[in-house]
């Protein structure tokens, strides 16, 4: 095996340009150099990273696959580090990357050969946990898992869990707006946040929405979360905090098939409940999930369902007896019911743990992010394992069924001639299958550098240029991650003011101004 | 080549190519490196990620500078630095789902490090003094008992020069005042029989810093194993098991360590070799490794390798014999990383503890996170390691337990000078000298020093 | 010939249903020439593009129930009457998601989703609102609380442009990262940025029980301490509304029938542990619940903890208060008549220092002139460097939003 194996790799190639393994020019142009000149007079020497070893270990996140070392790296202490850094890149014109603890698995992080990297993992102080306010202040570089933890012992925890809780920051969660097993319920980072401070593209500091709900003013928030480090860098950052659940069932069905685990989850929907999660696994996402944590689901299981049940108890109890027979209705052959903490984190486990798990059963693999209406969601998962089948590619399929999120895991052996084209290309046809079903291209990845080729396939060239006029409104200039999202940059040319000059109709003829 | 390099062929210059970082012997392997997916859940259980948040000193990080070398990269000072803070806890060894090696990773890179690189003076002078001091008992009983140490170690020209005994002196100073018991060090019998029916014959390691600063754990050790039916052999001419010197990539000082200490073991006629000291028994479990390519040890190195138990493993595999009468505390159990991360040994400890009547097992919060010891590294990097030996003392003293219990003499030393930092005290055990109270039914206070702590 | 010439037949050429303006047609003062009623997105677009050549501005009415919030646009040359875009197009049930026109009155979707047992969560505060009204003002009732307003619930959005290009984001599927958020965007633009003519909705199953525990208090520490102990607890409520200085605070459980009775104990322990001295439990909701309070009206917001002080604050200031003291949403009214410049300066202070803010909704002309409607509004540069983008030459309710926007 070479030591590029085992890299994560996503569709993005098939279709989109072909992103650089390795790191491109230097990027040392005047600009650059004037950059690094100047950040290095104002910013503390240990800040600022030129070491070209050092560098390297920023050139990807959780994306392995693209690589690029930026010019330098920017560890930020604090938002004077931000804006400095941001100002300076702006009266260069040279772009920025924010980074966060970089666990993306879309290449939104991807550094710039020819821009600095503002590394956001060291501002992570939790400024403020409010519990009578149902909030908590935080800097961007504190962990997911670290909020619901410092905020445990008010009886309240932070609802968004993505599957990498334990290491992914809020300011990328911010960024990619994320979600989690449990968003079918509670929903996303959007629903979650109600402030921010916030870096603009020209430097300037400003407050986004704020410790109470509904600003005034358009809900630049709200736009502002989930595009992904291209309207600027959040600082710091307001949010919700949750309940803790007065009770919480887990559950683990086994079922012989993912059909039958389908009809299972639209059954549970169908009867009016909400639960806080609804995961599905088939049975190679089991095997795998098996070698990495010894989960111990049930043996010969074509596919498990995790569901978990959370609120007041009594409805809790009331919604579990409806669960489990809803799922032995539809052909659950194993039962099993979390009685505490440690057992859930076990079951959980598997789960959780799924994506790298499939590194012990396939030295390569990519991971999809696609979303289906629910209902699809048989139709669907039959032609990808049609797909499979006809291809000789191997798929897993671990997914949020809930809310039809799924996540192909599709697995191949680089080493082998082709096989990591075949899988790409499945893996792509895996989205047109999303799409065509009426559904999304990520459901919770982001589009990052990865999928913005297949950006037009879900949406017009009018939608994309309408969305990138915000761009524009916010960076004008086009230097706050740049090339990531949008596969052509819109040119935003000058910022017209008000109306003036010639009347249209005068111009052309049809009416004079009296 | 760097791109710099690439960029100077290209445009004809005559250039000195950079001596790229690894040689053929035994790099660290490109396979294994391979297996990284770069997910980052190791990041939040490093100890240097935790403090400094930095990618270049996480192991996702470090692996991508082997990855850098394996492509031709020159082994930079800053390369080597993030090497070298790297506490070899194993923790993300721990949390990496998609299983990375990281232990072979970082043993191979150390022990290229170590040939290749040229250190400076005085980091080369206090490594080693280091490795004049630890590994070898004798010379570390001259600096038991602070002042008779500090006179007789004083005139010590090397050791000034270094400041090793200023970096070692505060955690040897806390350990004298917080661990009362620590009585003159006993010989131990070369055998010593089972009480009741024979269950096994085991030999013990004395190791090194065990034997010169917790003489009292040994000597727990061999009565608690003999209560529980065992045969105890303690070879009298066992020198160090060479964990400090693979932790630290000089690998040949290792090998030899490796070597003599089999030879000690293999014809003392025992089936298990116990050990109570988790780096100790971390490395000696990777002997068929280390010895893989020595052609006299290689298969003697795999026979004694699967021989070797932590004394808690050897206890819970066997199961309780002797009565345990009952010690009313609360304890704190501490994992230490060699036991927890490298070995795996997480439930035996709380197991044996949990079994004692009346006493109270509390957890730790951020159990996974090194408390800066390390082995030398509290010695060679004494700022990190005194911040990651302050939280983990919060920690600790946050579950108000009267007695931490932990298996590792460094961690014990680490943990009792940060407690005595923060202004606080606790009482400080092994696992075998809390089982050992209870089973010889000892009061409470022999383990608490009798009221001298909280 | 003058633009109004031109515009009546341009006009009609992109739409079938164009008349001159009457005078019921004014928007908060402000008397448009032309009203038309597109009946699609595509009538719609060919009606802003004709706009854009004619600059007309253009202001969208739903059923008009908020055409007086804000501020009065600058000029209105069209008003774009979606009344007859008002179908629900689409209702997966089993993906609990549907697709309505903006012209569809909320009450008129929530009938339709109700068959199939679901239900857009949101509250339609005045009679006969639109969505396309509520999305334009973001406006919200008490079960905003437990699920959020249309910011949170809308997953796909169509808009024209000003410049007639029509656009979509977001999409028919829950969960979706794909692209900004300008739903998001809209929500709460009062129709400056652009017309939503359709939009995509998660939904939620309706609940078979309900119960709303109501207690008569007088001082507001008491109230604010009733508050605390149902949201700082595990009963979910739906709602924690507050009526001031009528005293009272209610609280509405929605569930299963016997969750909803073991929850309704549990809150009324509550209540009464935190000082109720009668708790009054209804499956009715009082005639107040939802309704804004008379007169001038403000949107008042503050952090949780400080909905106690507001309410005496606002008590003090003669300014009766109604809504969600669960999400610290409030409302106020006071009578025209009386210091309302001073009482918005004391509130807005208050609201400022509690993290939060005051709008002045609705007010007659004579009074809002002596206020500031929107009151400091931070990265105002941003939002105008948007509606720059989006409008740049402020042919959308130009003047009808913050920094006069």
């Amino acid at each position: 095996m070479s030591s590029t194996h085992g890299t994560t790799k996503t569709a993005g190639a098939v279709v989109g340009p072909s992103a650089p393994e390795r790191s491109g020019p230097t990027g040392d142009s005047p600009q650059v150099r004037a950059v690094r000149r100047r950040v290095q007079e104002l910013l503390p020497a240990k800040t600022v990273i030129t070491d070209h070893a050092r560098l390297r270990t920023y050139e990807c996140d959780g994306l392995a696959h693209y690589r690029v070392t930026p010019a330098l790296a920017v560890l930020a202490d604090s938002v004077d580090d931000v804006a400095t850094t941001v100002r300076i890149c702006a009266e260069e014109r040279v772009p920025f990357v924010a980074r966060g603890s970089g666990t993306g698995l879309s290449g939104g992080a991807l550094p710039r050969a020819d821009g600095v990297l503002i590394v956001m993992s060291r501002m992570r102080a939790i400024r403020e946990v409010s519990a009578e306010d149902q909030r908590a202040v935080v800097e961007p570089g504190v962990i997911n898992l670290d909020v619901t933890k410092a905020a445990a012992a008010h009886g309240y925890y932070y609802a968004p869990d993505p599957s990498s809780q334990q290491i992914c920051s809020i300011g990328g969660n911010v960024a990619e707006n994320s979600g989690g097993a449990h968003c079918l319920k509670y929903g996303f980072t959007s629903n979650h946040v109600t402030g921010a401070e916030f870096v603009a593209p020209d430097g300037s500091v400003v407050e986004l929405g704020g410790r109470a709900l509904d600003a005034p003013g358009y809900d630049l928030l709200g736009t502002v979360i989930g595009s992904e480090g291209t309207l600027g860098i959040a600082t710091a950052v307001t949010v919700r905090l949750t309940r803790t659940p007065e009770h919480v069932v887990t559950v683990l069905a086994g079922f012989p098939s993912t059909d039958d685990a389908g009809a299972a989850t639209s059954a549970i929907i169908g009867a009016g409940i909400v639960p806080a999660a609804i995961e599905m696994m088939d049975a190679l996402a089991i095997e795998a999930a098996e070698a990495a944590v010894h989960c111990n689901y049930p043996e010969g299981a074509g596919a498990v369902l995790v569901v978990e049940l959370d609120g007041p108890e009594v409805e809790v109890r009331q919604e579990f007896d409806q669960v489990e027979r809803l799922c032995r209705d539809n052909g659950a052959f194993a039962f099993r019911v979390a009685n505490d903490d440690v057992e859930r984190a076990l079951i959980w486990r598997g789960r959780k743990s799924a994506f790298a798990a499939v590194g012990r059963i396939s030295p390569d693999y990519i991971v999809q992010d696609g979303v289906i209406p629910r209902t699809s969601l048989p139709k669907v998962l039959r032609a990808i394992a049609e797909l499979s089948a006809s291809s000789a590619v191997r798929v897993a399929n671990v997914f949020h069924a809930g809310d039809g999120n799924l996540h192909p895991l599709v697995l191949f052996d680089d080493s082998e001639e082709g096989q990591g084209e075949a899988a790409e290309e499945i893996s792509g046809k895996i989205l047109d299958l999303c799409i065509e079903a009426g559904g999304s291209i990520t459901g919770e990845h982001g589009v990052g550098m990865d999928k913005s080729a297949y950006m037009p396939r879900m949406f017009s060239d009018a939608d994309l240029d309408t969305m990138q006029m915000v761009r524009c409104a916010f960076d004008p200039n086009n230097i706050s991650n740049p090339g990531k999202i949008f596969p052509t940059p819109r040119l935003c040319g000058e910022v017209p003011g008000r109306h003036k000059g010639e009347h249209p109709l005068a111009k052309s003829g049809i009416a004079e101004i009296f | 080549m760097t791109t710099d390099a690439l960029a100077a062929a290209a445009s004809g210059q005559s250039i000195d190519l950079p001596t790229p970082a690894f040689d053929e012997y035994r790099p660290p392997s490109a396979a294994l490196v391979g297996d990284c997916v770069h997910c980052g859940f190791c990041l939040p259980s490093c100890p240097t990620y935790v403090l400094w948040g930095e990618e270049m000193d996480s192991p996702r990080g470090r692996i991508d500078l082997m990855k850098q070398g394996l492509e031709g990269d020159p082994l930079t000072d800053s390369m080597v630095g993030h090497f070298d803070a790297c506490l070899g806890c194993m923790a993300c060894v721990t949390a990496c789902p998609s299983g990375v090696q990281y232990d072979r990773l970082i043993e191979t890179t150390r022990a290229q490090v170590e040939r290749r690189h040229q250190r400076t003076r005085r980091d080369k002078a206090l490594r080693g003094a280091i490795f004049a001091l630890f590994p070898y008992p004798r010379r570390l009983r001259a600096l038991r008992g602070p002042l008779r140490g500090w006179q007789r170690i004083g005139g010590d020209r090397l050791l000034r020069r270094t400041g090793l005994l200023e970096r070692i002196a505060p955690s040897l100073a806390a350990m004298e005042r917080l661990a009362p018991r620590l009585g003159k060090a006993e010989r131990l019998p070369e055998r010593t029989a089972a009480i009741g029916t024979r269950r096994a014959t085991v030999g013990m390691l004395t190791g090194c810093v065990q034997r010169e600063f917790f003489p009292a754990v040994n000597a727990a050790t061999v009565r608690v194993l003999a209560a529980e039916g065992c045969d105890v052999v303690v070879p009298a001419k066992q020198g160090c098991c060479g964990a400090l010197s693979v932790h630290n990539g000089r690998e040949p000082e290792a090998l030899r360590f490796a070597r003599a200490l089999i030879d000690s073991f293999e014809n003392a006629g025992v089936e298990w070799v116990v050990v109570n000291a988790a780096g100790c028994g971390s490395t000696m479990k990777e002997y068929a490794e280390l010895l893989r390519d020595d052609p006299a040890y290689a298969v003697r190195a795999v026979a004694f390798a699967t021989k070797v138990r932590d004394v808690s493993e050897i206890l819970v595999e066997l199961g309780p014999v002797a009565t345990r009468h009952p010690l009313p505390i609360t304890a704190a159990y501490h994992d230490a990383c060699h036991l927890a991360h490298a070995q795996g040994v997480r439930a035996q400890p709380r197991a044996l503890l949990n079994g004692i009547p009346g006493l109270q097992l509390r957890e730790i919060a951020d159990p996974a996170i090194c408390c800066g010891s390390a082995g030398i590294y509290n010695v060679l990097f004494p700022e990190p390691a005194r911040e990651l030996g302050d939280r983990k003392a919060a920690n600790v003293l946050a579950t108000g337990a009267e007695l931490l219990v932990t298996a590792n003499p460094g961690c014990l030393m680490q943990v009792a000078a940060s407690v005595e930092r923060a202004g606080e005290t606790i009482a400080l055990a092994h696992t075998v000298e809390v089982l050992d109270a209870s089973i010889q039914g000892r009061p409470v206070a022999s383990l608490t020093g009798g009221g001298t702590s909280s | 010939m003058s633009v109004e010439t031109v515009a009546g037949p341009a006009l009609a050429s992109a739409c079938d249903d164009v008349r001159e303006a009457v005078d019921g047609d004014s928007v908060d003062g402000v008397p448009p020439g032309h009203v038309a009623r597109p009946a699609s997105t595509d009538e719609t677009a060919g009606l802003l593009r004709t706009a854009a050549e004619l600059d007309l501005a253009v202001v969208a009415r739903g059923a008009g129930t908020k055409l007086t919030w804000g501020t009065p646009p600058e000029r209105v040359d069209l008003v774009l009457d979606l009344s007859r875009m008002d179908a629900v197009l689409d209702h997966a049930a089993g993906d609990l998601v549907a697709v309505a026109q903006a012209g569809c009155p909320i009450d008129r979707l929530q009938e339709t989703l109700a068959a199939a047992g679901q239900r857009l969560a949101i509250d339609g505060t005045l009679p006969g609102t639109t969505l396309g009204g509520g999305i334009a003002t973001n406006s919200s009732g008490p079960r905003r609380m437990l699920n959020g307003t249309f910011r949170d619930l809308m997953i796909g959005t169509t808009v024209v442009r000003a410049d007639g290009v029509i656009a979509k984001s977001g999409g028919r599927v829950v969960k979706n990262v794909a692209g900004y958020d300008l739903g998001k965007l809209m929500t709460g633009s009062f129709g400056t940025l652009g017309v939503v003519t359709e939009a995509v909705f998660r939904l939620h199953p309706l609940p078979t029980a309900s119960q709303v525990l109501a207690v008569d208090v007088r001082d507001a520490t008491t109230a604010a301490a009733l508050v605390a102990a149902v949201v700082h607890s595990d009963v979910v409520p739906t709602a924690v509304e507050v009526d001031w200085p009528a005293g009272v605070v209610a609280v509405l459980l929605e569930g299963t029938e016997q969750g909803v009775d073991s929850r309704t104990a549990a809150t009324r322990t509550l209540l009464t542990g935190a000082g109720a001295s009668t708790v009054d439990i209804a499956e009715q909701l009082p005639p107040w619940w939802g309704h804004h309070p008379e007169g001038v009206l403000l949107k008042l917001t503050c952090s949780l903890s400080a909905v106690g002080g507001l309410l005496q604050e606002a008590a003090r200031q003669g300014v009766a208060v109604r809504g969600s003291a669960g999400a610290g949403v409030l409302y106020g009214g006071l009578p025209a008549d009386a210091e309302v410049a001073a009482a918005v300066t004391v509130l807005r202070a208050f609201c400022l220092a509690a993290g939060g803010s005051l709008v002045v909704l609705a007010a007659p002309a004579d009074v809002r002139s002596t206020v500031d409607v929107w009151g400091p509004v931070p990265a105002l540069e941003l939002m105008r460097a948007v509606k720059g983008q989006f409008d740049p030459h402020r042919r959308l309710s130009p003047g009808r939003f913050v920094g006069g926007i």
